[in-house]
């Protein structure tokens, strides 16, 4: 019996040595697997995909898969922010700002073999038109009238009304190219069906909610992509995507990390945090329709008093610059409206001038809302500051509230009176920081401001096709909106990536437009 | 014999007969909650982003403005059909969500439970054979903190000692981004799709990725099985045969393992069964901190996105799952012990 316990015994420790074994060798072929598909990069995001099929998604996961795969006719960056022509060689406005006409690239094939012509940009754009899907995107060609092939290479634009913008409109999602019938024209394709488009990689593989496998296109037109592929991992926490990459289970990661975790990766070992300018903006909506926001005087004082430079510092270590316009920095005619009505630094006294001027008793009585699960945990701490920044001399008593993003979005405007929003560029140009949020028409803000001034100024701004002239009336309805105070903006990011030291070549597409190429990156 | 039969004939019958209200009562509950809950699928994906006018137009073109006795019925009669309709937010089929993250699920919950027999049974064992030594509290303090122990709090610990500490194991996902890339999914479980065409070290890449996930959430259910296996050790240990069986000169190991074991084992075998919701529930909270890409991965997901099909889809799938095994289970145990019918 004794004898037979020990060979038990035996067994068992055989079997888990085994086990530790093969563990062990399993790691060292996979590790192997890994260094052989070195050419790869893999990118981790915590973003999410909606829809391959570029008539259906108008978010940033299924925009950045998108933008591997199909081009535009034309396209912003790297670098600049001018427009310029990718599958087209010419564009340019006929006559007026409502004729749109391009000349396009010969010799370009889509990932089957197709050969590109002003067939599928025709295709392309009717069926954006038509699906009108519930993603939203159609609304960014609510402008287009028709669009029409002169002959196999020739495009024109027929607009409703002049846009001098349209040149930035073909560099949105709504605009990439798809082949004719190969894509419905009346129906989205599924995720599930292969994706085709022109751009340096073909979509291999995609596993909703694991991963994309982009592999170079052999056949591409263009310089070719400096590495083999890309992998893009999908992660809902950004602390597992965290751990991936200083275990090195991922290459990058473009999207997205807290504060907190950014400031840890940039001390650790190994680890390249880089940043490069960037457009998306952070600001406070106020509600025209609501108390206490209704008064001018209010909202002056909340100008007055934004602790931006606080904001910056201690919530986001630096990683956002302070924002004086809903503008953002670096575009043309962008000016610091804010910092000049209102000054660079909040000020007591001027903000307790402006009530006393209007009669308004204070404490302020004002509720903010802040959504942490659409904007990261860190708005907790941003609306902290901005509590404590109002509460400075008595002047506001804040309450804070938040509420899960579901809930947020359905209620803007309804039932809240100041909360948070944030913006990304739909097309980086001014223009695309002025109309969602005060033109009339386009405001999706809610908060019920409705200027004739401000309307008028948009309205001869998207008809010059001047550039100085359109920039005048850019900065006229920036100085327009500091004055009405309907919106306080207060911070601007940087576009961020982070990387393992191996890898080259990141800084070279972090611009304004927020797109990460990663053809353009090697290891 | 005859009353015997008819009984659990009857028994059977009834048992079916009530499925249809439990599941009928989910499903309605799923759907109030969902409706209930403020904010719908498309302010959740356009709010904050396009004019309400739009997310207005596009909430009627889809229905969601329409009477909810309206939705209520459209949506039973779907059910009735096994038509789970398509997500709205990634436009899958909710039938390939099912299909394809369930089986991740499947992979996941089936090697969790089976960590959470095998460490359950062996330490429950231990602890009623040597009943009142250190041995015996050590296993009952091992099963009580572990079940209190938040399933998302000890994967968290594991991610942090054994990948990032120790860096043994990975910390998140099926398989490695290139072992992912090149396997084709068959099952879509991927130990059995690596397995199916000889790529072993896909294999072990796969398994590697499932230690940390299974052992954590079978830890966690491990609690159950050892309190209930020492208990019915002990009972069985006081039976008249065991005494016998002593009396007779058989060794004590025999005694244990012959004899009180197989017959303390019977209780705990329905137990198991009825463990499954836990399971399930245990499943979400795993999947979601190792982001393992399971059918409660996609849940919250959808969740989040106010995803009306989606969600609904997957509790029917949830419900009839944990309905399913409870009445078999029922069935196996009215089959052995006919005190148990009606």
């Amino acid at each position: 019996m004794k004898e037979q316990g020990k060979w038990r015994v035996a067994a068992l420790l055989a079997f888990v040595l085994v086990v530790v074994a093969a563990i062990g060798a399993g790691a060292a072929r996979s590790a192997m697997s890994h260094k052989t598909a070195g050419g790869i990069i893999v990118d981790g995001t915590t973003d999410s995909v909606t829809n391959i099929d570029p008539a259906g998604n108008y978010d940033f996961g299924s925009g950045t898969l998108d933008y591997q795969i199909f081009q535009h006719l034309l396209e912003a960056g790297p670098g600049g922010l001018t427009p310029h022509p990718v599958l087209a060689t010419k564009c340019g406005f006929r006559g007026n700002l409502k004729t749109f006409a391009c000349t396009l690239r010969k010799g370009v094939k889509f990932h089957n073999g197709k050969s590109f012509t002003s067939a599928d940009v025709v295709w392309s754009f009717d069926r954006v038109v038509r699906i009108k899907d519930p993603s939203g995107i159609y609304t960014l060609l609510s402008n287009l009238k028709s669009v029409k092939a002169k002959g196999k290479y020739g495009v024109v634009f027929n607009l409703k009304a002049p846009q001098a913008t349209w040149p930035q409109i073909l560099t949105t999602g709504a605009a990439q190219i798809v082949p004719k019938r190969v894509y419905p024209l009346k129906k989205i394709k599924p995720n599930s069906s292969s994706q085709i488009g022109t751009g340096p990689y073909q979509l291999k593989k995609f596993s909703p909610g694991q991963q994309a496998v982009l592999q170079k296109f052999k056949g591409y037109w263009g310089k070719p992509a400096k590495n083999d592929g890309v992998i893009i991992r999908y992660y809902t926490k950004s602390s597992t995507m965290k751990l991936a990459l200083t275990r090195k289970d991922i290459d990058m990661a473009f999207r997205d990390f807290t504060p907190t975790e950014l400031v840890s990766l940039q001390k650790t070992k190994g680890i390249v945090v880089h940043k490069g300018s960037g457009a998306s903006i952070r600001y406070l909506v106020l509600n025209l329709k609501m108390a206490p926001t209704d008064k001018l005087a209010v909202r002056k004082a909340i100008a007055y008093l934004m602790p931006r430079q606080t904001i910056a510092k201690r919530v986001y270590h630096g990683l956002v610059k302070p924002l004086y316009s809903m503008v953002a920095a670096g575009l043309p005619g962008h000016i610091d409206a804010f910092k000049t009505t209102y000054g660079a630094s909040p000020s007591l006294a001027k903000a307790r001038a402006a009530l006393n001027a209007a009669g308004v008793r204070t404490p302020v009585n004002i509720t903010l809302w802040y959504t942490p699960s659409h904007y990261g945990d860190s708005s907790a701490d941003e609306f902290a500051e901005i509590k404590r920044g109002l509460e400075q001399g008595n002047l506001f008593n804040v309450t804070l509230k938040s509420a899960e993003w579901a809930q947020y979005s359905d209620a803007l405007g309804k039932q809240y009176g100041a909360f948070q929003l944030g913006w990304f560029p739909d097309y980086v140009d001014g223009e695309n920081y002025l109309l969602p949020f005060y033109d009339a028409k386009s405001n999706f803000t809610s908060n019920n401001y409705n200027s004739a001034k401000m309307n008028a100024l948009l309205a001869k701004e998207q008809a010059t096709k001047a550039l100085a002239k359109r920039i005048a009336f850019i900065k006229q309805a920036q100085t327009l909106a500091a004055k009405d105070a309907p919106i306080i903006p207060y911070w601007q990011a940087a576009m961020v990536a982070v990387s393992r030291n191996n890898v080259k070549n990141i800084g070279r597409t972090l611009d304004p437009t927020f797109i990460m190429r990663f053809w353009l990156i090697s290891k | 014999m005859a009353s015997q039969g008819t009984s659990l004939k009857s028994y059977l019958l009834t048992r079916l007969a009530l499925v249809l209200p439990m599941v009928w009562i989910l499903l309605t509950m799923v759907f109030l909650l969902m409706r209930v809950a403020p904010g719908d699928p498309i302010s959740s994906s356009l709010g904050g982003h396009v004019p309400p006018a739009v997310v207005q137009e596009i909430k009627h073109r889809l229905g969601y403005d329409k009477p909810l006795l309206t939705q209520y019925a459209n949506y039973l009669w779907d059910t009735v059909h096994l038509d789970f309709g398509t997500t709205i937010t990634d436009r899958r089929p909710v039938t390939d969500v099912i299909k394809v993250n369930g089986a991740a699920t499947l992979e996941l919950t089936a090697a969790a439970m089976f960590i959470a027999v095998a460490v359950g049974i062996f330490l429950g064992l231990v602890a009623g054979r040597f009943r009142d030594t250190a041995i015996d509290m050590g296993a009952r303090f091992f099963g009580i903190v572990i079940y209190a122990m938040p399933v998302f709090f000890l994967g968290f610990l594991a991610q942090l000692l054994f990948g990032s500490i120790l860096g043994w194991l990975p910390t998140s996902d099926q398989a490695s981004p290139i072992t992912e890339a090149l396997i084709v999914p068959k099952t879509n479980i991927y130990l059995v799709d690596t397995a199916l065409v000889g790529d072993w070290a896909a294999f072990w890449d796969v398994f590697k990725h499932l230690i940390l996930p299974a052992t954590t959430l079978g830890l966690v259910i491990s609690g159950i099985f050892i309190r209930l296996v020492r208990v019915n050790v002990i009972r069985t240990m006081k039976d008249d045969y065991i005494e016998a069986a002593r009396a007779r000169g058989i060794a004590e190991r025999n005694v244990v393992y012959r004899h009180a074991f197989r017959n303390a084992l019977v209780p705990v075998v329905t137990v198991i069964g009825l463990q499954m919701a836990l399971l399930l529930s245990g499943a979400v909270l795993t999947e979601e901190t190792f982001n393992w890409p399971g059918i409660g991965h996609s849940l919250i997901f959808y969740l989040d996105n106010r995803d009306y099909a989606a969600v609904q889809g997957i509790i029917v799938v949830f419900a009839l799952i944990v309905v399913g095994m409870s009445l078999i289970i029922d069935l196996v145990s009215a089959a052995i012990d006919p005190r148990i019918r009606y």
